[in-house]
């Protein structure tokens, strides 16, 4: 990002090119929306584009692009107030294939129960989850974009295991 | 007595998930383990947690759509494009050279007044016998010239209408391209300013309209427009433009937007430094 920063525009491709999946999946799982999703990754490069000269260098990339998309997706919610969250889920899983078929209906609802359930979860919730179980992103990591403290990820991953456990379990019986 | 065991189970649980993810350190991992294996409860509390963790997976989500790429190359040509043809980038990168070329070689210094002599001289005996060439050919290149610039407008806001906000700000951004901005253009542009939904298509549409700020219908749109935001960004960006503008006008509605109950805290400081900029 410093190269792009000092001038060298054709750098932003190669960090596209090198984070855009990861970051699609962020907010493909915060907002279930696939059209959208791929409007804000297209937009969060855009922007650090534009306000290259704003990145400091003193943290991570990554950090950043993070930091872009979580205001742009709050700004969407602050808009509209909600996102209806399972729009699109039906555009992935009619994809599964299983020789089974018994067995892949039952998985498929499975996991759509799952999905619904991680979509009810608090936004906070919610992202935290994202971050780190689909996102793979340590404490350490995740401190950093949510500007807290490891200590506060504990207790926020912790919480929102409590929540998934009690809509989707709970739910279960 | 309840309380204390609340809390012992929350930080058990704490523990359980920090096992999971591997965020235990080999003491705390080892202590944890034997503690899991030394009693059923606690064994199937842990079960249940893990399993829940590993059900996630299942949940897969899309691809990233594969045209994403070359959306994105395309909107990198776009912008270094813009960069280049923006005035001011040639105009300060072309002196600068000039300058750093001059101050190497001083006996260039005549050569570029020289230069700028013979220049001059070809201007004046060009200009002197302007108005000689046929009638026939100069109108038909006008018509020529007049039907490419109607083909760029309706393909300028055809593309405005596209649902990809990549393609929008390409809309926006050919506004450049064309040599005249008619009444239309700009009733389309201030359209989307107020209301597309994408907060990046509105930022590069303010770009484009503060290049045509010589217009007086742009800069009451661009005055109107502070009310109609809802976006943090675009007002403060808004409220930059009508500094760069001094635009007086705009601070009656600086002062409405200032009363709107949720107003984010930094966009209130910026429009009351505005409002001190202005008056």
């Amino acid at each position: 990002m410093l190269g792009v920063k000092a001038g060298d525009i054709d750098k932003m491709g190669l960090l596209f090119e090198r984070h855009h999946k990861q970051l699609f999946g962020f907010v493909y799982h915060m907002t279930g929306k696939v059209a959208y999703s791929e409007d804000l990754v297209q937009t969060v490069f855009y922007r650090m584009l534009k306000y290259r000269h704003t990145f400091k260098g003193d943290g991570e990339f990554k950090t950043w692009m993070y930091h872009l998309s979580r205001n742009l997706i709050k700004d969407t919610f602050r808009k509209s107030n909600r996102i209806d969250y399972l729009d699109d889920l039906s555009l992935h899983t009619s994809e599964m294939k299983s020789e089974n078929m018994d067995d892949e209906m039952e998985r498929k609802e499975e996991s759509e129960r799952l999905h619904k359930a991680v979509s009810k979860l608090r936004n906070d919730s919610k992202e935290v989850l994202v971050l780190s179980k689909f996102q793979e992103m340590s404490y350490r990591e995740i401190a950093d974009v949510l500007k807290i403290s490891e200590a506060n990820v504990k207790v926020k991953v912790h919480r929102a295991m409590t929540e998934l456990k009690k809509v989707y379990l709970i739910k279960e019986r | 007595m309840k309380e204390e065991s609340d809390n012992q189970n929350t930080e058990l649980e704490e523990k359980f998930i920090r096992l999971i993810q591997n965020e235990l350190n080999e003491d705390e991992k080892s202590e944890l383990i034997s503690l899991i294996n030394s009693s059923p409860k606690i064994k199937a509390e842990f079960t249940a947690t893990r399993e829940l963790w590993s059900s996630l997976d299942t949940i897969k989500s899309p691809e990233a759509p594969a045209q994403m790429m070359s959306d994105f190359q395309s909107v990198l040509d776009n912008y270094k494009e813009e960069i280049k043809s923006s005035p001011f980038y040639s105009v300060r990168s072309g002196w600068a050279r000039l300058k750093e070329l001059l101050s190497y070689n001083p006996s260039l210094k005549w050569a570029y007044v020289l230069i700028l002599l013979g220049t001059g001289s070809l201007l004046g005996y060009f200009w002197g016998n302007a108005g000689s060439p046929s009638l026939a050919t100069n109108q038909e290149v006008k018509r020529l010239g007049d039907e490419v610039q109607e083909m760029k407008q309706m393909m300028m806001m055809s593309m405005l209408e596209n649902p990809l906000a990549t393609e929008r700000i390409k809309a926006v951004s050919y506004t450049q391209e064309l040599s005249e901005v008619d009444d239309q253009i700009i009733e389309a542009l201030l359209t989307t300013l107020n209301h597309d939904e994408n907060v990046n298509v509105r930022l590069v549409t303010l770009e484009t309209l503060v290049a045509l700020a010589d217009h007086p219908k742009v800069r009451e749109g661009l005055v109107q427009s502070l009310l109609k935001q809802e976006s943090p960004l675009v007002q403060v960006a808004l409220a930059d433009v009508m500094i760069e503008l001094q635009e007086k006008r705009s601070v009656k509605q600086m002062e409405q937007l200032l009363k709107k109950e949720g107003l984010n805290s930094l966009v209130k400081e910026k429009l009351e430094e505005s409002i001190i900029n202005l008056i």
